[in-house]
């Protein structure tokens, strides 16, 4: 059995509050690929990135999302992550009362499962050393989870919890939001640490800076709650260059938002 | 065995079960004067917790037997007990005491801490004068009759000046139930004293009736520093009527800690007089209701004096069918300019069954004052729960650590590392 990762998202349609957003979207990441969703606000970018994670306030409607075969949808939101999914999200919760470094730990443990965890001593050796590598301060791990961090400390944090945890599919969600360039630069080189054949990636941003540092072998435009373009970094390129308005002209769309697609 | 009296003409039989133990004739007139007032007053109405139904007469006047103490305490109180420990402990099993620990070391520094009706013998000037002082009973039918037949309880006295070098551990353990406890807990710290008192109540989850009514009473001398921690854990068929009040001197500071880990039915109220400029107190209380447990808690913090501080801080977890009211009462009197007081009232409700209340009150009467509330009721944070789960974590897991990240403001104020452990080990315990 080939040890790629396969996310199959097919036809995906998902409502929030009774009210569509994602109108059918069609998508496959296999490991060692860099797939980038870019797209104005409001388009569906960030739906589509909960759904797939299960995200309570999101009710798929209709499509099928397999990873590795398995049925994502039929699956809680914790055993999607232990079948290998992760959400870097772009607003991390606060939870006081667990340390930073026993919440990843605890994590860990789960998705290895009963029996084979990891001795905290090499544990706690590579969380460190992860965390230099993130120029994030030692403190941080006895920290309460994200809690007082700043959006860019949340937002190292979760590369943190990425590098550790080592899923099959990652999808970031607005990761770049709220980091300056530096932090951006050490952000994209904790990511790109674990590119190789049994990791894929799916990013979803606003801005072409990002994708400077996270190369995409794939760039895909969101609006209306569906995939209107696909292209190579190319497309990235050009949409930072000119913006989104010749796509709309070239599909007839005046308003790119969900709202206007109903 | 144990016979219930009728709701009155107590006071005889009272005299004559506490005159056989002891009691002075001046106690003896006290209580009896106490008792009448019991007879006369109506049964309280309180505004959330209908009492009536509870079991107020399940007490005793009978001598109750001695008896030869076995270990059964110890498998009760094992998890608040520190036997590698050296601070001074006594513990009291249905109304004897069964266990004595490191008091003589507190003799050389002055301290005393022995149960208070031995103390009421050989301290009678110092204990009399004191008692009923912070928490009178006129006004209250339940501390009237708590008044006429208090038995149990600890005295603790440190002299002007003395730091107490241990916390000072009762711990009260009922195994036979229908007697009632009556507790009363009398603290006197002395100018520019400190000590810290735990208080642990605990009884055989099998108990039938089990009726407490307890008083602390708490005397902070200017500069003192006074700290009391209570753990309760009180079975199901537990009816509990507590008061705590402290009265803090000049520049003295008192702080509670509350552990309400039971599954009866609670009214309690703690807090304290500020009386001394610049005295200060804090509350800081931690409670689980599960199954039926009701809880109704009151902290009340009176600023009399000027430039007077407290700060009420609650946290209450409910599951299952568990009730529970939070009032916070924060009381700035006329005069008491300068003052500042804050309270934070928080619940979480995990059950569809469970009920919560929280209840913050201002009342001021002075115009240069500081004074702030929070207090919110609600379910699980779902946003947290799908963080948490989206790492891997089940969702019995997670809302383990969201209840946990809850609590832990409260908890971490828990004076005593052992009583900490075991309070956060009866919350895994009931959490499953």
């Amino acid at each position: 059995m080939s040890n790629v990762p396969e996310l199959v998202i097919s036809g995906l349609r998902a409502s929030v509050e009774g009210k569509e957003i994602l109108k059918g979207v069609d998508l496959t990441v296999r490991g060692g690929e860099v797939h980038a969703i870019m797209g104005p606000n409001g388009t569906g970018k960030s739906t589509l990135a909960s759904s797939l994670m299960g995200h309570p306030k999101y009710e798929v409607t209709g499509g099928s999302v397999t990873l590795d075969g398995a049925d994502m949808l039929a699956m809680s939101v914790d055993e999607r992550a232990r079948a290998g999914l992760f959400l870097a999200m772009q607003y991390p919760s606060e939870v006081s009362g667990v340390s930073n470094a026993n919440f990843i730990r605890m994590a860990r443990n789960a998705r290895l499962g009963e029996g084979n965890e990891v001795p905290v001593l090499k544990f706690h050796r590579e969380l460190q050393q992860k965390m230099k590598s993130l120029s994030m301060d030692a403190s941080f791990s006895e920290r309460y989870l994200n809690e007082g961090f700043s959006g860019g400390e949340k937002k190292r944090n979760e590369i943190l919890q990425l590098t550790m945890l080592e899923p099959r599919i990652a999808i970031l969600d607005e990761i770049d939001s709220g980091l300056d360039i530096d932090a951006l630069r050490i952000v994209a080189e904790g990511v790109n640490s674990l590119r190789g054949a049994e990791f894929g990636l799916l990013v979803i941003t606003h801005y072409q800076r990002l994708l400077q540092y996270i190369k995409p072998d794939f760039v895909h435009v969101m609006m209306q709650g569906r995939i209107v373009r696909s292209g190579g970094q190319e497309l990235a390129q050009k949409l930072e260059a000119q913006g989104y308005d010749w796509i709309k002209e070239e599909l007839g769309i005046v308003d790119e938002t969900i709202a206007a697609g109903v | 065995m144990s016979e219930v009296m009728e709701v009155s003409g107590l006071s005889a039989p009272a005299q004559a079960l506490f005159a056989e133990r002891g009691d002075s004739s001046e106690l003896l007139a006290m209580r009896s004067a106490a008792l009448s007032v019991y007879e006369q007053l109506p049964a309280p109405k309180y505004e959330k917790s209908d009492i009536s139904r509870r079991k107020m007469d399940a007490f005793s006047l009978q001598v109750a037997p001695a008896f030869m103490p076995d270990e059964t305490w110890k498998s009760l109180a094992q998890p608040y007990f520190e036997a590698d420990s050296e601070h001074p402990m006594l513990v009291v099993q249905d109304g004897q005491v069964v266990y004595t620990r490191g008091t003589q070391d507190l003799e050389r520094l002055g301290i005393r801490f022995l149960p208070i009706r031995e103390a009421a013998r050989q301290y009678p000037n110092d204990v009399l004068t004191r008692l009923h002082q912070a928490v009178p009973y006129d006004q209250d039918k339940w501390l009237a009759l708590q008044a006429g037949l208090w038995n149990e309880g600890v005295y603790v006295y440190v002299p002007k000046g003395v730091i107490c070098p241990h916390p000072l551990q009762f711990i009260h353990v009922v195994l036979e139930g229908g007697r009632g406890s009556f507790v009363h807990n009398l603290v006197v710290g002395g100018e520019q004293s400190e000590v810290t008192l735990l208080e642990t109540y605990l009884a055989a989850q099998d108990l039938t009736d089990n009726l407490h009514i307890g008083v602390s009473e708490v005397f902070v001398g200017a500069g003192a520093k006074v700290t009391d921690g209570v753990v309760q854990d009180l079975p199901r068929h537990s009816t509990a009527v507590i008061v705590r009040r402290a009265i803090v001197e000049r520049d003295g500071s008192m702080d509670w800690v509350l552990g309400e880990v039971g599954d009866g039915y609670t009214v309690a109220e703690v807090g304290s007089r500020l009386v001394g400029t610049g005295s200060h107190s804090t509350s800081h209380t931690v409670a689980l209701g599960s199954g039926r447990a009701h809880a109704d808690m009151t902290a009340r913090m009176v600023h009399e004096a000027k430039f007077t501080e407290s700060d009420t801080t609650a946290r209450g977890v409910m599951q299952g069918r568990a009730n529970a009211v939070y009032r916070g009462v924060t009381h700035i009197l006329k005069g008491a300019s300068g003052s500042n007081g804050q309270q934070s009232e928080k619940l979480l409700m995990m059950s569809k069954e469970s009920r919560a209340d929280a209840i913050p009150m201002l009342l001021i009467d002075e115009n240069d004052v500081k004074c702030g509330h929070a207090a919110s009721v609600g379910q699980i944070n779902e946003e947290q729960l799908f963080y948490l789960m989206s790492r891997g974590v089940s969702e019995a897991e997670a809302k383990r650590m969201v209840v946990w990240g809850f609590l832990d403001p409260v908890l971490a104020k828990l004076p005593l590392s052992t009583m900490r452990t075991a309070v956060e080990r009866v919350l895994e315990r009931k959490m499953k």
